[in-house]
């Protein structure tokens, strides 16, 4: 667990194809990200932007609409001035308690000017009111007959804001009116001052009360979205019509203060803990505000969808990226994990590996080098196990050449006995040497033996040869008592020694000398074996020496004594021992056996080593 | 090989480009989906004209909200216009093509309409719809056939009833243990009872209220004129002149002159229904569709019986409002099936609609608990068949507006009975002669 100390470590600590995907990953999300989010806030607050404006457009198109109906209404306002028996009504004083009745032709007009304006103007028109500055009061509720005992409220808010104006007409909010039969009507009124040209003084007022369902049908045809509001409020906020039943009390907050409201607009408002969005116009001609109120979140559901949309695409986006980097990583690094799996092999000891190199890039070259690793590697294990192969081929002959070595000694003895009993010494000296050669070289299955030993072999095989040249063999023994303790490998000398005696005594020439020197330097024990005889030449020389060197041929039983010896000595002590040898035409030829100097003590170590 | 790698180098940036690309699409293509109109309800609409007054509206009203609260595939909107405008404007929308899909017409009015071929036969239709005829009384249903077909579904008959203020004729000792009006028979019996109010009573308390204007005195006359054995005749038997000026139809309107002149009738009432609204009449001679707005007047205890005899015989003047489809080219087989459903539902709810006060054509309703259980109903049920209703005509409506101004100049005072009728027949054979 000490690698997961920090998130750096940790990382570093990954594997290759972990850390390609993480980086992709960071280096696809954050971007995307960043993109994404910036591109969706740029891209709801121009929609809000437009979604204002689309809202403010719609309720100045509604405005517009309403005014059209409205100004057709304010022009029967205007209708009096067109029936003088009106004006004339109006003008006639009437303010005694009960007198002065309506004639029947005053009857007559006034039916008449009411009937014109109920039928001029729309269905919606629920009454019509006259009201004389003397007194004089005509008034037609729904379902009623003509009153003339009402009149006119003077506390009406309406008629302060007309006093004073300009003769234009006032339009007022929806408010309640009841029939003779008891029934109450909402309707919201258009009443005018009116005055006389002539004597430029005020005559009274016309109010046309008017079924406010007519706005309810033109507000109906405007949608804003499934949680509006649009309704249509007067100067004090009260309601002329809405499309919903919404109070605009409970609005009133979604509207900046009355008093420096602009004429149109867009502005944002809390109502019940929600965002809206206001649009409001304010109307001309009846000095109305048409208030159009939405939750933003209404307004911003299409919004709402691209957001959504941009997450899935983001996500899917992310998610294929990942999915191919994921891939590319795996797929980058798989050489790398198979070199890895090759190199486990090898280390259990499989050299029969290689990594299929494809392509030329790091990883190939790589490859390259741990194919030309692991060959050499398996060329130096070949080398080993042909050395082995041949130690048993050796062994194998040594086998063969032991063919009943009982049946020999017994011979031998058997001759020995002969002998002694003839009373011929030499015979009996010759078997029992014979003897005992054969049992070293038959018991040879040491690996290593005392220098001591080795001589004492190599003396036993002289004897005999020196009985079988007589006089002509002059063997000289000379050992250095530091190094008869020396191990030794088994047959090292007498192999050379045979082979002197051969190319030395055999073909003549010289004293038939014989020298064999053991002396120590330094931590080489050196062996010289010297004859006298016919030598080598140059080329010979040459030849030999490039055969010791190089063959891996251990001479079997036909082979070259020399190399046998010395591919053994390599074999076993390695390439820094050997023999090597030096030779003069007619001057004899000298072989220098070279080996550690090991000591008996050393055998154990030795043996180890091996 | 070593380039492979390196189209991944390429390719990377490229990736990134095409998915912001994606994002980007992404928004502009869901800014373009901005929905404009929103879909209409699939339902039916229907415009019904209506010419009710004094109350009776909004029973009708309340009949349209139950009947489109029923039936969520129609649409019914109601517009109300005052009587006096109603047949204008409905002969304008008529003319201009502009007509509603459903109309109250009264039965007076009805043969103009079937003359003309103004509205629908409705067997055409009604085969599809199917309006079950047998379910009207028969004088209701006599009342809108015209060549054996119907044109037109009933809805009610109204007649005129005598109200009755419990208060003012228990002042005036004027009020039996029943609840009902002490009143002898005849012509004089009235005039004392009356005489009687006038003396009992306060001053501002009108002893029978009746406007000095409009339709009412006429109504009046022609009751009393039925009233009369032999009495009742409007035009000669050809229907080309007028056949009013006979004494027995003078001495009706005498009669009805002389409530006026006795201020029986104060003058210039302009509206008695109000009047006895607000109890400041003792009683009310008018139609009987008053009698759901009175039950509703606070503090106003009252009571119906039918209009007294003054003559011979038990006669009163009485119509029918009339479901009728009026013709339009451009309504569809929808409009008129939902039209014809509607009228037939309509009458078959005559119950609610006789809460107003009127007596329901449909036998199912009249003979309903509902109806009988109302109170007043009852007392004045039995008026309906001695309705005097006036002659079918094509041109009756036009005809009563000639007597209507004749009279109220009779009121007046500009004229006396005699010259009213006179002036009133030579209009009426002027209009017939056209």
């Amino acid at each position: 667990m000490r690698h997961r100390r920090s998130p750096i470590t940790w990382f570093k600590n990954q594997e290759l194809a972990r850390k390609l995907i993480l980086i992709n990953f960071f280096l696809i999300v954050i971007p995307l990200g960043i993109l994404s989010y910036f591109a969706f806030s740029r891209f709801a607050a121009a929609m809000e932007h437009k979604v204002g404006d689309f809202q403010l457009q719609a309720i100045k198109g509604l405005t517009l609409n309403l005014d059209t109906y409205m100004e057709e209404l304010d022009r029967l306002t205007l209708m009096p001035y067109q029936y003088e028996e009106i004006i004339r009504f109006l003008e006639s004083d009437r303010r005694g308690e009960g007198d002065n009745p309506l004639s029947l032709e005053e009857i007559k007009a006034l039916n008449n000017f009411v009937t014109q304006v109920f039928l001029n103007g729309r269905v919606d028109i629920m009454g019509v009111s006259l009201f004389g500055e003397k007194g004089a009061s005509y008034v037609v509720l729904p379902e009623s007959q003509y009153v003339t005992t009402y009149s006119l409220d003077e506390n009406a808010e309406w008629l302060k804001r007309q006093q004073g104006g300009s003769g234009q007409s006032v339009f007022v909010a929806t408010h309640e009116i009841s029939s003779t039969s008891g029934a109450t009507y909402q309707a919201f009124s258009i009443a005018r001052e009116l005055r006389s040209f002539d004597s430029g003084k005020k005559l009274g007022y016309i109010v046309i009360d008017v079924d406010p369902s007519v706005i309810r049908g033109i507000l109906s045809q405007v949608s804003l979205g499934s949680r509006e509001h649009i309704y249509i409020a007067d100067w004090n906020n009260r309601l002329v019509a809405g499309k919903t039943d919404a109070e605009p009390a409970e609005l009133a907050g979604a509207l900046p203060s009355s008093g420096e409201m602009p004429s149109q607009g867009v502005s944002h408002a809390v109502v019940d803990g929600e965002r809206q969005l206001v649009a409001y116009v304010t109307s001309p001609i009846t000095n109305w505000t048409t208030v159009g109120i939405v939750p933003a979140k209404e307004l911003m559901k299409d919004a709402e969808g691209i957001r959504q949309s941009i997450l899935l695409f983001g996500a899917a986006c992310v998610g294929i990226a990942m999915l191919a980097s994921v891939f590319l990583a795996y797929r980058m690094t798989r050489p790398l994990r198979t070199l890895i799996t090759l190199m486990r092999k090898v280390e259990r000891g499989d050299l029969k590996v290689s990594f299929p190199v494809r392509h030329w890039d790091e990883i190939g070259r790589l490859g390259k080098a741990f194919n030309t690793m692991v060959s050499n590697l398996s060329q130096l294990g070949y080398l080993l196990y042909e050395t082995e192969i041949r130690e048993k081929d050796a062994q194998i002959a040594a086998l063969q050449s032991k063919i009943n070595p009982h049946f020999l000694y017994n011979t031998l003895g058997s001759i020995s006995m002969y002998a002694e009993m003839d009373g011929n010494r030499d015979v009996v000296r010759m078997t029992n040497n014979l003897s005992r050669l054969l049992r070293y070289s038959l018991s040879s299955h040491k690996e290593l033996v005392t220098l001591e030993e080795e001589l004492e072999h190599v003396k036993g095989y002289m004897t005999i040869q020196q009985m079988r040249y007589e006089e002509r063999l002059d063997f000289r023994l000379s050992v250095h008592e530091s190094v008869r303790g020396c191990m030794v490998i088994p047959l090292m000398i007498q192999p050379i020694v045979e082979n002197a005696i051969n190319h030395g005594i055999d073909k003549g020439a010289g004293s038939g000398m014989i020298a064999v020197e053991c002396e120590r330097r330094e931590q080489t024990l050196v062996i010289t074996i010297e004859d006298d005889g016919i030598g080598l030449s140059d080329e010979q020389l040459q030849h030999l020496r490039k055969r010791l060197l190089f063959s891996k041929d251990t001479g079997g039983r036909s082979g070259n004594g020399l190399l046998n010896v010395h591919r053994r000595i390599v074999l076993h002590f390695g390439p820094a021992y050997g023999l090597r040898l030096e030779s003069m035409p007619y001057r004899g030829l000298k072989a220098i056996i070279e080996l550690p100097a090991i000591a008996a003590e050393g055998i154990l170590k030795g043996e180890k080593h091996a | 090989m070593k380039h492979k790698r390196n189209t991944w180098k390429v390719w990377r940036p490229a990736c990134c480009a095409l998915m912001a690309l994606l994002v980007m699409t992404a928004c502009s293509s869901g800014s373009e989906e901005r929905g404009q109109p929103v879909a209409e309800t699939g339902a039916v609409t229907l415009e019904f004209w209506t010419p009710f007054s004094g109350g009776d509206n909004q029973f009708m009203s309340a009949l349209v909200a139950a009947f489109n609260r029923e039936h969520p595939g129609i649409a019914v909107t109601q517009v109300n216009s005052r009587l006096d405008d109603y047949y204008s404007r409905l002969r304008t929308a008529i003319l201009s093509g502009n007509a509603p899909d459903v109309a109250v017409l009264h039965q007076t009015s009805l043969p103009q309409f079937v003359k003309n071929g103004y509205i629908e036969e409705m067997t055409k239709l009604a085969g599809e719809g199917g309006i079950e005829w047998d379910g009207f009384s028969a004088h209701a249903l006599n009342a809108v056939t015209y060549d054996g077909k119907p044109y037109a579904v009933p809805l009610d008959t109204h007649a005129l009833v005598l109200y009755y203020n419990l208060d003012h004729l228990q002042a005036a000792g004027l009020l039996d243990d029943a609840g009902k009006p002490i009143l002898e028979e005849g012509a004089e019996g009235f005039l004392r009872f009356l005489g009687k109010l006038k003396e009992a009573l306060p001053g501002n308390i009108a002893p029978l209220a009746e406007p000095s204007t409009r339709i009412d005195s006429v109504w009046l006359w022609w009751s009393f004129y039925n009233q009369m054995d032999g009495g009742g005749a409007f035009y000669d038997e050809s229907a080309s002149r007028a056949a009013i000026m006979n004494p027995k139809a003078l001495e009706a309107l005498e009669y009805v002159k002389k409530l006026y002149d006795n201020e029986y009738i104060p003058p210039n009432i302009n509206d008695a229904f109000k009047l006895f609204y607000d109890g400041e009449a003792a009683t009310l001679i008018t139609g009987m569709w008053g009698t759901g707005a009175f039950e509703k007047a606070d503090g106003l205890r009252f009571g119906a019986v039918p209009v007294p005899v003054i003559f011979d015989k038990p006669a009163v003047w009485g119509d029918s409002h009339t479901l009728a489809l009026p013709i339009r080219h451009s309504s569809t087989p929808e409009q008129k099936q939902a039209a014809l459903l509607f009228a037939q539902w309509v009458a078959e709810h005559g119950e609610l609609w006789a809460e107003a006060g009127h007596v329901p054509s449909w036998r199912g309703s009249s003979e309903s608990e509902a109806f009988t259980g109302l109170p007043f109903r009852s007392d004045y049920a039995k008026a309906v068949g001695d309705v005097a209703y006036w002659p079918r005509h094509p041109r009756q409506w036009t005809v009563i507006e000639y007597l209507i101004q004749e009279f109220e100049k009779m009121i007046y005072g500009q004229q006396s009975p005699a010259e009213a009728l006179e002036a009133a027949a030579k209009r009426i054979d002027a209009e017939l002669r056209k």
